[in-house]
């Protein structure tokens, strides 16, 4: 993990002071730790973590001299001043040091051969570096019971606590879940919840990450490898548009491992990762993973080695015009290659991607954007729709730091959500979101450094309050938007040209295509999947899908060809803000299996036309080229944190959706991530797999003649829902109802048009609670 | 107790404290008046009275020595055995009293009837009359001989507490 | 009967004064009445600073200069925090302050108020001194319906009031960034320093913390003057100080001298009433236990502030314990071990590990299996600790020690090989 605050050592005006006898420079307020740091003198620190708030000094591990202070000084607290002059290797440093490693060692374990931290430990590491060469405690050591279950994915070791505060700070301080506290006092000190019960919280995995030593360790991840015999591979999260890095730890061909990185990345997600983003790699191996391509015949299904399935595969579509259709979650690399068989291998088939069509958020894209890392600095911050906490967590711990610098935090939006507490917000009622704004345009104006951040979902279906965001937003010369994406690559997609599924769906039902190619793509399951139901219904071409999980498409498909994961691929993903990151292949994936380009690469071979890259790294240069969003962008300019667009993502056409028809009540859905589609695949998070609820104020209940626990279907123009489970709660606003999207069995997907417009929905009870 | 009364509680002097947090700890002292000590619950409803996390109040209660967040005897009894006290007898007055109640003699502990808990105190700011003895959080007093320590508590045992006498 | 030179009205006047008219009666609030709406606050600050005194608290850090730190141009509210956490062991002056002359305090924290423009005094009181606790709100109700505090002081337009805020049982409460945080409603564990509580106290506020014993000495340094308190005592020590004397002395309790004035020998001898018949001083704890221990040879030092630091010691908060020969020396550095163990918040590693191992070893020696090493265990871990750990409790659990082995190694050794039989204790029977 990071533990050093990285300092800039070219911005002006540095201060000078001498260390250990050479005179350096840092920025004026940056701490001696950091400075030194910098300079390539290492102070030993434990409680430190610049990300998790100021310094509370309380390890002492970190004393170095200053000369005409008395005593030695916590370098984690002290600022450098000019011309100050710090020892760090004198003997009394050297003495305080082996002091507090001496005493955290007295009672600390020595079990670090079967310690998951053995090997990577702070503690560790810095008793070799600094510490006393053997121990004179002989009174026996303190015991605590054995490992208890913080939760069902992390362990916590009392016996290997030093106390150092990070991971109850990280809980208070960052994620302010409010669960993880110290309690008791002295010696007896110790991190706790409630009497004890689960950590319940969505980024609760980070205090694994913080701990330096081996108190807390992942569940998933005990006595499963040494450090010393898996590879880390830096990588980029695949699961929300968000864009977090990662870093994957792997052994024999499996990720065995997911963390924040220990370069973090501070424009994105500065170390910190949701719970799914760590965990929900299991899914790797889930019962529902397509380990081998499958034909589907009228005499049944069977299975093919993957060179007979991509054969197969070529034979359908030879000769056919394909529909092809991009899922938000494929790369960019897999997209432009599935874009470029139009041109060659599969002349006149028509791609698209799934997801938002956006035509109305053009004028909101063209404006100056912020990453965000940018939230930092910001003295307000607004937030137009959406619920990042569910949508895009990790910009959820943006959003508090920020109110923790002291930004004020404001917005408006249909939805009641958790950052609603971190300011004032305005309740806009569904379909109204413009009035919200309208409320919001002279705080925007008013501020020296605003970032607003607008939900892709809400504002692609009112377009006016889009309009009149972007009107707000560039009045202010200072102000910039940040977008609260809805589709992991909906930016990468976008940034090819690819226009909306309306394209296949309208040449489905045309009869203008007679083969069907799905990238990563599962309409069926995906807002919208009414019509592609019915559109499918009379289809009598191949349905070719490349998918790593079985989900609703494939069970349609007539062949299908098993892909690798965004935890075992290479390729390249665009984040909501911009951001292109490369995925980096950790683990192997099945032997069965493929990656998608490299898929939709030997389909072009057999189909005869060979395309000119062979690796993914060329097939991005070759797809991206005369793109103007990917102007200058290379792989190797990516680099390991990324680079923004040199454009916005944009999409040609206003296809503006039509407001909601039909009657009945407004829906409001919302994409969960915590819960959501992954927890469904994840064994680690099984637990936390959101219940499929319709939400709704008592009224609203009685007005519809249900009870908490009834179950309802909800019928649309757009079509019928799953069951789902009404919870009646106070505090809802009346007269809406909300329903989770990415929920296990995608039961709302169904009501929902494919561009998620909004809709009204009519709740019928089928079953009485 | 309730989130209620405790709020009620809380009211008349919330003007005081520029930052509400500082009720936290006249809550929980509050809360622990019903039952003398602080249950799951109690530590829930001073949550829901002042607003802070569960988890951080039962943090803040457990820190103070006289916050209790295990169950106690109807009565509490605080044996002083800091130096000055120790110098006066204490530790006889300890023995003596861990004896008579039948409990550990290291940690002190609740009388099997549940009437009486016995624990160490560090100095009570009465070492002039030492050795000294803290009856619940109320009243200390002194010098005590082992033989009038065990007087005190069995009158404690036939007294009504302060709750059952207020009730 | 009254004691002359008395700081402390009750004192002078040989009774309790928790009635505001009796308080009143021996010469009360004449000081906040002279001042109020008359003097400037400066001026007020500048006689503290003149009067010499010191805090009483431990330190012995000088009021007026502590008062002066507060910035004049803040815009934040600031605030007088009256450490009445007493908890250091063998202190019992505030407590007797707080019982006996409740509104004496007030009048002093209302002053300190003034001085530096506070809108609010907190009295923060251990939660042990429950009765203490209650006679102070008595006396804040008394004081505000005779209009000493609330709107508008004396139609001075001054506004200001006080509040009583209880701990809960934990001596780090007394270490004032603890008292911040606890009062602040939350663990009191201490906070890092800089800011000092005079930039960012209370609620990050500038915030002037004073020992009960230090604010009560207000009142009649403004009515008689700075220049009779600095003229009490030695230039560098002025004034009375109230020492709290225990342990194996025949008569314990509160004495208060004019400092520099009296030996240690006086006041266990003459004041205390000396020890029981044939015995002998063994150990001195002079200022709380938290200051290294002397021996019989050191009787004779004066009590104030240099001439203790001169003999190696310290007078701390004037709790003076007195151990005779039939104690064992290692027995009571055990026990203040355990004090200190108890009471360590557990925040620093050197502290919250250290007076742990610290009672470990003692605990071994006491029961005849100290090593000899053990001595150069402890020496190297006292030297590792002290004066690295956020706050001075680990120094106040070293220093009694660390003295103690110095002055009687001779005692420990012989512990170490043949343990520590408990000794006869002095009981209340045999004092008579
Ligand atoms: C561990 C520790 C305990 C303390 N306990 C007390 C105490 O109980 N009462 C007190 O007045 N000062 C105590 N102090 C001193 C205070 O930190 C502070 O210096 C004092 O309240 C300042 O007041 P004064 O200047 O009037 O002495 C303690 C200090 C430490 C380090
Ligand atoms: S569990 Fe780890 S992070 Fe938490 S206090 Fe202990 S050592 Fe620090
Ligand atoms: S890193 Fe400085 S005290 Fe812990």
């Amino acid at each position: 993990m990071a533990e050093y605050a990285p300092v800039d050592l070219t911005v002006e005006n540095q201060v000078e002071f001498e260390l250990d006898g050479r005179r350096v420079a840092a920025p004026a307020g940056t701490m001696l730790a950091d400075a030194c740091y910098a300079h390539g003198v290492e102070i030993p620190i434990f409680c430190y973590e610049p990300r998790i708030g100021p310094p509370i000094g309380a390890c002492r591990m970190c004393l170095v001299e200053v000369e005409g202070m008395r005593g030695l000084q916590t370098a984690c607290s002290t600022p450098v001043a000019p011309d100050m002059v710090v020892r760090t290797t004198t003997d009394a440093v050297k003495e305080a040091q082996d002091g507090v490693l001496e005493v955290l060692l007295a009672n600390h374990p020595l079990d670090c051969p079967v310690c998951d931290k053995g090997g990577e430990c702070p503690l560790q590491d810095r008793t070799f570096k600094f510490g006393p060469g053997t121990s004179r405690y002989v009174e026996p050591k303190r015991h605590q019971p054995k490992p208890l279950n913080l939760s069902h994915r992390i362990a916590l070791d009392r016996e290997r606590c030093i106390s150092c505060f990070r991971c109850v700070r990280f809980s208070q301080e960052v994620a302010q879940d409010g669960e993880l506290t110290m309690q008791e006092r002295g010696a007896r000190s110790e991190i706790t919840t409630f009497s004890g019960d689960p950590y319940r919280g969505r980024f609760s995995g980070n205090i694994i990450d913080v701990c330096p030593v081996g108190a807390l360790t992942s569940i998933p991840y005990r006595f499963v490898s040494r450090p010393w015999d898996v590879q880390n591979t830096p990588s980029v999260c695949g699961l929300c548009p968000v864009g977090c890095n990662t870093e994957l730890t792997v052994r024999e061909g499996r990720t065995k491992r997911v963390t924040g990185r220990p370069e973090p990345n501070p424009a994105v997600e500065e170390g910190w990762l949701c719970d799914t983003g760590r965990w929900a790699y299991d899914a790797s191996w889930s019962q529902a993973r397509i380990t081998a391509a499958v034909v589907r015949e009228a005499t049944g299904d069977r299975t093919a080695t993957l060179e007979d399935a991509v054969d197969g595969a070529a034979a359908l579509l030879r000769g056919r015009t394909a529909g092809i259709l991009v899922g938000t979650a494929a790369t960019v690399e897999e997209a432009g290659i599935a874009a470029d068989l139009a041109g060659g291998a599969l002349p006149g088939a028509v791609v698209a991607r799934m997801g938002i069509p956006g035509g109305a958020l053009a004028p909101l894209r063209a404006l100056p954007g912020a990453q965000l890392g940018d939230v930092d600095d910001a003295d307000l911050v607004v937030v137009a729709g959406g619920d990042p906490s569910a949508q895009q967590p990790v910009a959820e711990l943006r959003l508090r730091k920020a109110r923790r610098f002291g930004a004020t935090v404001t917005g408006c939006g249909p939805r009641p959500h958790a950052l609603e507490a971190l300011g004032t917000f305005i309740r806009t009622a569904p379909g109204d979101l413009a009035a919200g704004v309208a409320s919001l345009a002279e705080a925007i104006a008013a501020a020296t450094r605003p970032v607003v951040m607008w939900d892709e979902a809400d504002l692609a279906g009112e377009p006016a309050a889009a309009e009149a965001l972007a009107a707000a937003i560039a009045a202010n010369p200072a102000a910039r938007q940040l977008e609260l994406g809805a589709e992991v690559n909906g930016s990468g997609l976008r940034a090819l040209g690819l226009p909306d599924a309306g394209a296949v769906l309208d040449a489905v039902r045309a009869g203008t295509v007679d083969a069907l190619l799905l990238v990563h793509a599962d309409p069926l399951d995906a807002p919208g999947r009414a019509a592609w139901d019915a559109a499918l219904e009379g289809f009598a071409g191949p349905v070719i899908a490349i998918a790593s999980h079985a989900d609703a498409t494939t069970e349609r498909a007539d062949l299908v060809l098993p892909a690798l994961t965004m935890w075992e691929q290479e390729g390249t993903l665009v984040s909501m803000n911009g951001r292109v990151q490369r995925l980096r292949p950790g683990a192997r994936g099945p032997e069965g299996a493929a990656a998608g380009w490299e898929l939709l690469v030997a389909l072009a071979h057999r189909l005869g036309v060979v395309p000119g890259y062979r690796t993914a790294a060329a097939a991005f240069r070759a797809v991206t080229a005369g793109r103007p969003a990917f102007a200058g962008i290379t792989p190797e300019a990516a680099g390991v944190l990324g680079v923004p667009l040199a454009a916005p993502a944009q999409v040609a056409g206003a296809s503006a959706p039509p407001p909601a028809s039909g009657e009945g009540v407004p829906l409001v859905a919302t994409r969960t991530v915590y819960g959501g589609a992954a927890a469904r695949r994840s064994a680690a998070l099984a637990d936390t797999a959101a219940p499929a609820e319709l939400r709704m104020a008592p009224d609203t209940a009685a007005a519809h003649w249900v009870n908490d626990g009834d179950r309802v279907v909800l019928r649309s123009s757009s079509g019928e829902s799953g069951r789902l489970t009404v919870r009646v709660g106070d505090g809802l606003p009346e007269g809406v109802v909300f329903a989770p999207l990415g929920a296990p069995g995608s039961p709302t997907e169904g009501v929902l048009p494919a561009d998620m417009a909004p809709v009204l929905v009519r709740v019928a009870r089928v079953e009485a609670g | 107790m309730d989130a209620d009364r405790i709020r009620a509680h809380l009211d008349p002097i919330r003007h005081e404290f520029a930052d509400p947090r500082s009720l936290v700890m006249p809550a929980l002292k509050f809360a622990q008046t019903e039952k003398g000590h602080l249950t799951r619950e109690d530590m829930a409803a001073v949550a829901e009275a002042t607003g802070y996390s569960p988890s951080f109040i039962e943090s803040v209660a457990s820190f103070y020595d006289r916050l209790y967040t295990r169950p106690v005897g109807n009565r509490v009894v605080s044996v002083c055995v800091t130096l000055s006290c120790m110098l006066r007898g204490a530790d006889e007055v300890w023995d003596a009293l861990c004896e008579h109640e039948g409990v550990d003699h290291h940690h002190g502990g609740t009388s099997a009837d549940g009437r009486i808990t016995i624990q160490e105190a560090q100095c009570l700011g009465y070492c002039d009359k030492g050795a000294c003895i803290q009856v619940d959080a109320e009243e200390t007093k002194g010098p005590y001989t082992p033989e009038e320590a065990v007087k005190l508590v069995e009158e404690l045992r036939e007294a009504p507490t302060p709750a059952e006498l207020w009730r | 009967m009254p004691i002359l030179n008395s700081v402390y009205r009750h004192r002078e006047a040989g009774r309790p004064l928790t009635e505001l008219a009796a308080y009143r009666e021996a010469g009360g609030y004449k000081a906040l009445e002279s001042v109020l709406g008359e003097t400037d606050a400066d001026d007020l600050q500048y006689a503290f600073v003149r009067s010499g005194l010191r805090g009483r608290g431990g330190a012995g850090f000088p009021m007026g200069r502590k008062a002066s730190f507060l910035p004049k141009d803040s815009r934040l509210p600031k605030y007088v925090v009256c450490n009445a956490d007493e908890s250091e062991p063998g202190t019992f002056k505030d407590r007797e302050i707080m019982e006996m002359n409740p509104f004496q305090l007030l009048e002093g924290l209302t002053l300190a108020g003034y001085a530096i423009g506070a809108v609010r005094g907190y009295i923060y009181i251990r939660g042990e001194y429950e009765h203490q606790a209650r006679v102070l709100d008595a006396a804040v109700r008394a004081a505000r319906e005779a209009g000493f505090l609330g709107k508008d002081l004396l139609r001075s337009g001054f506004d200001y009031d006080i509040t009583v805020y209880r701990g809960a049982g934990a001596y780090i409460c007394g270490e004032e960034t603890a008292l911040l945080e606890s009062l602040e409603g939350k663990r009191g564990q201490p906070r890092l320093k800089p800011p000092f509580p005079a930039v960012a106290g209370l609620y990050g506020s500038p915030t002037l913390i004073n020992n009960v014993e230090t604010l009560t000495a207000l009142p009649p340094i403004v009515t008689r003057g700075a220049d009779w308190y600095a003229a009490l005592g030695p230039e560098k020590s002025p004034g009375t100080k109230l020492f709290s004397i225990s342990g194996h002395v025949v008569r314990p309790g509160n004495y208060e001298i004019v400092l520099g004035d009296t030996t240690l020998r006086e006041l266990i001898f003459e004041h205390a009433g000396g020890l029981r018949e044939g015995r002998r001083v063994k150990a001195v704890w002079v200022g709380g236990s938290s200051v290294p221990v002397i021996g019989e040879e050191h009787l004779d030092t004066p009590l104030d502030y240099e001439s203790l630091q001169g003999i190696g010691t310290a007078l701390g908060s004037g709790g003076c314990i007195v151990m005779d020969d039939s104690g064992c020396i290692v027995r009571a550095c055990l026990r203040l071990a355990s004090f200190y163990r108890h009471e360590s918040c557990g925040k620093c590693s050197p502290c919250r590990e250290g007076t742990s191992w610290f009672e470990r070893i003692l605990q071994r020696m006491v029961d005849g299996d100290g090593r000899m090493e053990d001595f150069e265990l402890l020496e190297s871990l006292f030297r590792r600790v002290s004066g690295k750990t956020l706050c001075p409790l680990a120094d106040g659990a070293i220093a009694p020690i660390r003295s103690a082995i110095k002055l009687f190694r001779d005692d420990f050794i012989r512990v170490c090989q043949e343990g520590s039989p408990r000794p006869e204790p002095m009981l209340p029977a045999s004092v008579g």
